[in-house]
């Protein structure tokens, strides 16, 4: 029956619409536990350790477990998606969030954000764009 | 920027790294009937354990920074899953997935350089 060519990698099983919803609702999840760390990073700066590499006084903040409830919710859509996605292609789109998370901040948490800097999440958002549509539009090869 | 700082970027980001790839070699595992838990479980576990070691540095990361300045240097993840993925769990990278990882470093760039 295995009429594979030994040589020949065998081309990843196309994802299903699940996974595609899935993988918005990691990128939504992940994009509010970001945030909702950095209230709480910020609710515990002054009690950190300035010489310390870890940052273990931020589980002092609420903040902080609300972040950890939307990062769990996040890692379970994730893993979710891992099963049928191959790892590069998931891991790319997820990569929406690199400029989903600057926005956020500048919307909702009154960062600035420099004209360069606006030029620079522009090519994060065609970059993800670029790998998402063919993966999410490729016909299947019979 | 300090020197703490860089070795808790570069350390976060090998974590974060070797985490996903662990991560995707156990949930590969699930796909099969019936699921062989003796091979899932330590790679499920140390993935866990990688990515805890990623959120705690990362923790240490927002409480010195502006969110917006420090996530971009996140940004190089896209590119050093993609080259672990193409050499570990050996996927195929196509022509536009390389032109998609180009743009998203060179925003990347961009936006950490501003």
């Amino acid at each position: 029956m295995n009429s594979k060519q030994p040589s020949a990698p065998a081309p990843h099983p196309r994802p299903s619409r699940r996974s595609y919803a899935l993988l918005a609702v990691g990128v939504t999840c992940v994009t509010a536990a970001e945030l909702l760390f950095k209230r709480g990073a910020t609710a515990t700066a002054g009690a950190a350790d300035a010489t310390a590499l870890f940052g273990f006084s931020i589980l002092t903040s609420g903040w902080t477990w609300l972040g950890i409830a939307a990062y769990i919710s996040a890692s379970a859509a994730w893993i979710n998606v891992l099963r049928q996605m191959p790892l590069h292609i998931a891991f790319s789109m997820m990569s929406a969030d690199q400029a989903l998370v600057p926005l956020c901040a500048w919307a909702l948490l009154g960062e600035t954000i420099s004209p360069r800097r606006w030029c620079g999440i522009g090519l994060v958002i065609v970059g993800v764009y670029v790998i998402a549509r063919p993966a999410s539009h490729r016909e299947v090869k019979p | 920027m300090s020197t703490v700082l860089l070795l808790a970027l570069i350390a976060s980001q090998l974590c974060l790294v070797s985490g996903e790839l662990l991560m995707k070699r156990a949930m590969d595992l699930t796909n099969a009937t019936p699921i062989p838990w003796r091979r899932f479980i330590p790679r499920f576990l140390s993935a866990i354990a990688c990515m805890s070691g990623w959120f705690f540095l990362w923790g240490g990361i927002l409480q010195r920074a502006d969110l917006s300045f420090v996530y971009p240097f996140e940004g190089l993840s896209p590119i050093l899953v993609m080259l672990g993925a193409a050499i570990f769990l050996k996927e195929k990278l196509t022509l536009r997935t390389w032109i998609g990882i180009a743009l998203i470093s060179a925003g990347v760039a961009l936006v950490s350089a501003s």
